[in-house]
């Protein structure tokens, strides 16, 4: 298990409840962290239509996860 | 009296001075034109004006309204001979009651000059030794600037930062810049950039002001509900500075339009809510080679992509290769957003604009910003280009599909003898204030599709109806795409059928 900061925006923040929370996760790739925490938030997003992000820099979704690592799922977002 | 008119007998300031009175005014000021016996050297016997009427009085009741807006002046009116006129007569004449006299002074001068410069009013001049010859006023006018005031717009405290200077204000002065929406991000882009004194701006937008629309736009206010959005804006931005030249597109952009749109301008802003929309605009500015600013916002984030056609730079389906689907996210509509939000991000787009023309941006990588205004937190993220992603030929793999996605009715009845059947997305509370003829019996508000409650059925033949017809419209995509093929969208939505 490793410790991973995440942070969430726009539809999945609401479907969290909060803007950012630290995980103990056994997950081993970013896609396999979104998939657990899609699970448990029920966000309801496919994962296609995501970005990830790991420490600021758009990546791919089976990049490695290391502890410490800050993950940011991001939503497209067309309101203006 | 009327604001503008024209008059073939003599004018009467006396006359037209005291149809300005008001107990509220404490002044009042007033413009004449006489005819005088010389011009660019010629003497000048007598003169003939002469007027397209019809359109002259519709832009000069618009330009004595832009007056009494900016100035809140109490009352103003113009008057303009047309005819045969000889030396020392009236040829035209303005007056402004106000409370002080300041306005009343500005808002006189502000009607003379924009008379003269947007009126389509020719002169003929007769001159001593028998000769003739027609002058447009719009020239008289730019001759006598010379002579006139100081130029109404400084820009000192932009030259003053080093890096613009004047060489960077003539940058921006010879910069056309092509803003798509004029909404909550469209209308701060438009205000900053028109105040910068870009040189040309267009403007794309097909909407008419709504009153939802004012407590994020406030470019516009009560007055100029159901307007087009790209008259009030260019009206605006007019009187905020003469030095641009503001040229409004009351469209939406379409595959049709865009690439020649894009095409007459340096730089692109990106400021609709709608990812059709927006791909549209990344498409044409990666065929187009164009730099572009986009950003979107959702209730209280909000995002910052530029695009520059560079190598390595990600055009916006680089970062969202699997297009999004409007209605899959929430837009302004749906989600809410305070006002200060696209706000926030329309200032930044304006400013990003202003560094790619001033070429301040030299040291900024490819990158998504992302700011949240809850937290007042803002994120870097640095882009790639998607390797998959075609540049050479962008948006390939969204091809325009052959059937027509979009039918078009003009009234309910027509379109129930499509044949079709009708199917409502709209929320709930849309439908609550419907008039009883425009019932719709078949309601899937989309919410409950996307979120799974609802299934579209499989089988049948369906004209979806939104209130735009934007909404609509990507349902029907999202059908298509999975294999429904008789499904179509009303274009325009509800709106397109009552008007």
């Amino acid at each position: 298990m490793i410790d991973i900061e995440v942070q969430y925006f726009a539809v999945l923040r609401e479907r969290a409840g909060a803007s950012r929370e630290q995980v103990q996760t056994g997950a081993t790739t970013a896609a396999e962290l979104y998939d657990q925490l899609a699970a448990r938030h029920d966000f309801g997003l496919p994962r296609a239509m995501l970005r990830v992000a790991v420490n600021e820099e758009f990546t791919e979704w089976s990049r490695p996860l290391a502890a410490g690592d800050r993950v940011v799922f991001i939503p497209p977002v067309a309101g203006g | 009296m009327d604001a503008l008119g024209f008059s073939s007998g003599p004018l009467e300031p006396e006359r037209y001075r005291d149809a300005l009175a008001d107990p509220s005014a404490g002044g009042y000021a007033s413009f004449e034109g006489w005819v005088r016996d010389h011009n660019e050297g010629r003497t000048v016997q007598r003169l003939e004006y002469e007027a397209f009427e019809a359109l002259a009085i519709k832009e000069g009741e618009r330009i004595v309204a832009e007056a009494v807006a900016r100035f809140g002046v109490t009352r103003a009116a113009c008057v303009h001979r047309v005819g045969e006129l000889g030396i020392g007569e009236l040829a035209v004449w303005v007056g402004v009651s106000a409370v002080h006299r300041g306005e009343a002074f500005a808002a006189c001068r502000y009607i003379i000059d924009e008379v003269k410069h947007r009126l389509p009013i020719w002169k003929k001049e007769h001159y001593t030794d028998g000769d003739s010859g027609w002058v447009n006023c719009e020239r008289c006018a730019a001759a006598g600037e010379a002579h006139s005031l100081a130029p109404v717009h400084d820009y000192s405290r932009q030259t003053a930062l080093p890096e613009v200077g004047a060489a960077g204000q003539a940058k921006l002065a010879a910069a056309s810049v092509l803003v798509v929406g004029a909404g909550g991000l469209g209308v701060p882009v438009l205000q900053y950039l028109a105040a910068a004194g870009i040189g040309r701006i267009g403007i794309v937008d097909g909407d008419v002001v709504e009153a939802s629309n004012l407590h994020r736009q406030p470019l516009y206010g009560v007055a100029d509900l159901g307007r087009p959005k790209v008259e009030v804006a260019a009206e605006r931005l007019r009187a905020l500075n003469h030095d641009v030249r503001i040229e409004p597109h009351a469209m939406h952009a379409t595959a049709e339009n865009i690439d020649a749109l894009v095409a007459h301008h340096d730089l692109v802003i990106e400021c609709t809510d709608n990812f059709r929309a927006k791909f549209l605009v990344s498409d044409a500015v990666v065929r187009a080679m164009k730099p572009a600013v986009f950003a979107s916002v959702h209730q209280y984030e909000g995002q910052v992509q530029v695009y520059r056609p560079l190598p390595h730079w990600p055009c916006l389906r680089c970062l969202w290769p699997e297009a999004p689907r409007d209605g899959m996210v929430g837009n302004c509509a749906e989600a809410g957003v305070l006002g200060p939000v696209p706000a926030t991000l329309g200032a930044l787009q304006a400013m990003q604009a202003l560094k790619r023309l001033l070429g301040l941006d030299a040291g900024e990588p490819p990158s998504l910003v992302m700011v949240d205004l809850l937290s007042l937190e803002t994120r870097r993220l640095a882009a790639q280009r998607h390797p998959a992603c075609d540049h050479e030929n962008p948006g390939a793999a969204a091809a325009p599909q052959v059937v027509p996605l979009e039918l078009e009715y003009t009234t309910l009845a027509a379109a129930l003898e499509s044949g079709l059947e009708l199917v409502d997305i709209r929320e709930t509370w849309e439908r609550a204030h419907d008039p009883p003829g425009l019932q719709i019996p078949t309601h899937l508000p989309l919410s409950a599709l996307v979120n799974g409650y609802l299934e579209f059925p499989a089988e049948g033949r369906y004209l979806v109806i939104c209130a735009h017809g934007v909404r609509s419209l990507s349902l029907t995509e999202h059908l298509r795409a999975h294999g429904q093929a008789e499904v179509y969208s009303l274009r325009g939505g509800l709106a397109a059928l009552r008007s």
